[in-house]
Order: structure tokens, then sequence, then C-alpha cells
């Protein structure tokens, strides 16, 4: 195994991306995350990983960050097990996606603003309760974006419901204060 | 042997008739007892790391480990596959990570993160644990054909209980039930679970796809250890339908009903009524049918493969 300098930004920029570009150094392209990614050819993606890999690569930094892909990655870990440059990819979209948060850049369709709002209202529940609440998550998620899909959500619901599979009333961890403490503690971190 | 258990959320809602036979299975096996970590929290799924901080998914898991912990457990079962993913790996860190451990004990105001439990699966508790060879199977599951899905979250990342491309675990425990498992080319395709709330027609086509390779399989049903793989392929299994323009009929079944069935537990424990695609018809034609009714058995299949981690 030969030692190699990794491949570092040429220009100035945070360290979160730097730590990123120098995860993604290493990769030469081979593709395979993209053929093992079952979102990308079922038309969930607008750039496909190894694009992203690539844009990486070349500074592409607020294209990348306003793409679909980062939020409509699965996370299923198809393509950071099989990457034959051990890049954690997956890994990589979440941190992405942490990151376009926290430099507010503008998503550049509806589906990558859909899916922040999804993951920040999931997360809203889960700081509120100390676990999730499902039915106020699915409510929120839909007033949100389209209210008249709840109309079409309606049966669905009501198969839910009849198959004791709707919780009606949030659960609540006993520990709500030490979950909320460690949110905050978290956030102050970040700033 | 003890272990403490995390449900985890979809427990309590979506997968009850999954806690409710798991618990039932354990109960019976004697060898393998759960004790719910008490006051546990949500381990964050996958949003956590991207909404607040990287570090929240091992924070929120740390503090399931701590409690465990104290409840003087070597290792915490975790049925739902998520919850296995994110808890395994906040454990594997924090053994190895001594900064990593530093930092956590900041923002979990002190706890104590010494010895953290290993993480398991309670497909892997059953398998390595207890052992095939000591499942009391009393009804033999005679004519299922199982597709078992695993999922994405089960084996991977690496490092887990079985091969992440290929894994044979639930299939050996099938084969041991009596039901003959199918060689099914997808069972670590992810079913699309994370996204569809956002995405449904890219998760519909991902789960319509395991359906159609189940179905192409030979299989009758399909057997899962994921409370979202079974919420998707079961409750909006007619829609995956008209993806494919067809109708599938396939039971998706958690993988310790099936055990409860062939144990001849209770099935008013098992939850099978919760099922939106009634498993009771092919109950019927199989594992009820009259004797002799049924063809000759497959030979076992998955049993004959070589074990992972074997040379």
């Amino acid at each position: 195994m030969f030692e190699y300098e990794a491949i570092r930004p040429r220009y100035e920029t945070s360290p979160e991306v730097e730590a990123i570009v120098e995860a993604v150094s290493v990769c030469y392209q081979c593709g395979t995350c993209s053929g093992s990614c079952p979102v990308a050819p079922a038309g969930g993606m607008d750039y496909t990983p190894r694009t992203i890999m690539r844009m990486i690569q070349a500074g592409m930094e607020d294209e990348v960050l306003a793409s679909t892909t980062v939020w409509t990655c699965a996370a299923c870990y198809s393509c950071a097990v099989r990457c034959p440059r051990d890049i954690d990819i997956t890994d990589v979209m979440i941190r992405l996606r942490n990151l376009a948060l926290i430099r507010g850049t503008p998503a550049r369709t509806g589906l990558a603003r859909k899916g922040r709002i999804y993951n920040r209202d999931f997360m809203d529940i889960v700081r509120r309760f100390g676990r999730i609440y499902e039915l106020e998550l699915v409510l929120r998620y839909h007033l949100k974006t389209n209210p008249l899909n709840l109309v079409g959500m309606a049966p669905v619901g009501l198969k839910m419901f009849l198959k004791h599979k709707l919780r009606l009333l949030p659960e609540q961890a006993e520990g709500r204060k030490e979950i909320q403490g460690i949110f905050y503690r978290l956030e102050d971190e970040k700033k | 042997m003890k272990y403490a258990y995390f449900p985890g959320c979809s427990q309590g809602s979506t997968a009850q008739e999954y806690n409710r036979s798991l618990l039932a299975v354990a109960k019976r096996l004697e060898i393998m007892e759960l004790v719910e970590i008490p006051d546990w929290n949500c381990c964050g799924a996958t949003p956590a790391a991207a909404i607040v901080h990287p570090t929240l998914p091992h924070s929120l898991a740390a503090r399931n480990l701590s409690i465990a912990r104290e409840m003087g457990m070597d290792s915490v079962v975790a049925p739902c596959a998520a919850c296995y993913k994110n808890l395994r790996k906040a454990s594997i860190d924090l053994r190895q990570n001594e900064e990593l451990r530093t930092q956590l004990r900041g923002t979990l105001s002190n706890r104590s993160l010494s010895q953290v439990p290993t993480v398991r699966h309670p497909l892997d508790v059953v398998v390595n644990d207890v052992g095939l060879d000591n499942i009391p199977v009393t009804k033999p599951l005679q004519g299922m054909k199982v597709a078992c899905y695993y999922g994405c979250l089960l084996t991977r990342p690496a490092g887990g209980f079985d091969d992440i491309e290929y894994p044979t675990t639930m299939d050996r425990l099938m084969e041991a039930l009596g039901a003959e498992a199918v060689d099914f080319p997808y069972k670590t395709k992810c079913c699309g679970g994370g996204i569809y709330m956002f995405h449904e027609k890219v998760s519909f086509s991902m789960s319509a796809d395991v359906l159609a390779h189940a179905k192409a399989a030979g299989a009758n049903v399909v057997a899962v250890g994921c409370p979202f793989c079974q919420l998707l392929l079961d409750l909006y299994q007619d829609k995956l339908g008209q993806v494919r323009d067809t109708t599938f009929n396939l039971p998706i079944i958690f993988f310790s009903q099936l055990m409860g069935l062939a144990m001849g537990l209770d099935r008013a424990e098992l939850g099978l009524e919760r099922l939106i695609v009634s498993p009771f018809r092919l109950l019927a034609e199989t594992i009820d049918a009259p004797e002799g009714s049924l063809e000759k058995p497959a030979k076992p299949r998955a049993s004959k493969l070589k074990k992972w981690g074997e040379a």
C-alpha cells in the first residue's frame, strides 16, 4: 500500500467542506456507487452519486448543496459497502444535508425542499417527545407541502386505524428534559 | 441469557405485532430473556445527523446504551433495522474512539460511557446465541415458500452478523422452521422506506421491484425483520401492484411471527390479524393443510451454503 497525499481543495472553504472534500478526494470515478444505488435508476436523483463525488472534487459546493440527490439518498449503504476506495458515501450525503441547512443554501428542486421539511419536522418531534409521533409528522408534512394530499391519505389512515397501526396520542419519554439538553448542547456547539 | 431490549418507536405503533410476537417467542425460548430499557429514547433514524449535528445519532444512542449498562446488561437487542444500525454504529464507535467518548460525555452531561454494551439484532440472537437446534418446532411451516427479505440496514454498514450482499441467517432459520427459503436475489435491496414520505413514486418503484422479484423467485410469503420494510410492502401492496400492473397478494410477515407459528404459540399472541395483506388463506393452504395434501418439500438450500465467516 503506497502513501498518497489527499487532494486538497484549491480554494478557501470551511473546515466542514474540507473534511468532505478530503474524504471524497480518493474517488476514481469507477461508478460502483451509481450502479449500486437503488434510487438513481428509479429516477429519484438529479445527479447520480458518482456525479456528486466528482462535483465535490471540482469544488462545485453550491450546486452540490442545492441538489435533490443529497435529500433523496435513502441511506441504504449499498454504495458505501461496495466502494473500492472505502468512501462512506452515505455519510458524505448526510454531512452534505447538514451543511446545506447550516449554510441555508436554497434547494434547487421541490423535492429537495420537501426532503428538508420532512427531516426537520421529524427531529422537531423527537426533540419534543423524546420519541417519534407518526401522526403529527404526517399531518405537519402534508399541511406544509400540499394539504390536498391528506384527502388521498385518508383511506390509508383508516386502514391503519382499523388494524391498530396508528398511534393516536404521542408516547413521551420521561427523560425529555435530558434529551432536549442533548439537542441544545449540540446546537450551541455548531454555532 | 439476559438482553436489554430496545423496542424503538415503531414497535408501539405500526409494528406492534412484531413486538408482541418477538416477546412471546423469547418467553417460550426461555434462554433469551428480553428486559426493556426503561425510558428509552428515539434513535434519531436518518434525519438526526442531517438536521442537528453529525454526532446527534451517537448522542441519542449513547443515552440508551448508558441506561442499558446501568441495568448491568452486556448486550442490547434492537428489532428495528434503523435503530439497530444507529445503536450498533454508536456502540462500535464509542468503544473504539476515546475522543468521541469524552466529547459525548459532555453532551450527555456526564453519563457513564464506559463498557458500552454491544448491539444485536434478534435474528442474530435467535440463530447464533439460541441456536437453530434449540427452537422447539411443533408445527413445521410446510408448504411455505419464503422470500427472506433483509432490506438494507440489517446487514449494512458492514461488520454485522451476516454478509452484506447475500446473507443467509434468516434463510437458515426458515429452513429450520420447516419452510422452504427461496433463492431471492433482492434480499438486501432497499425498499425506499426512508424517503417514501416525500418521494412516494420512487420508493414505490423500489418496493415493487422487491415484490416482483420475490414473486418471480416462487415465494408465497415474504419474511421481514424491519418495521419499515413491512409497512411499505404490506400497507401499500395494492399501490405497488399498480406500479407493476399486477396483484402481488404476498403476505409480509415478521420472522418472529413465523417462528411463533412454527413453535405452536397461541396465534392470538402473534398479531397476525394486524397484517394488511391477510395471511390466513396462506396458513390454511400450508401449515394448516391436511397431511399429505401438499407436494413434497424441497431440499434445504440455504443450510447447505457456507456460513458467513467460514473459510
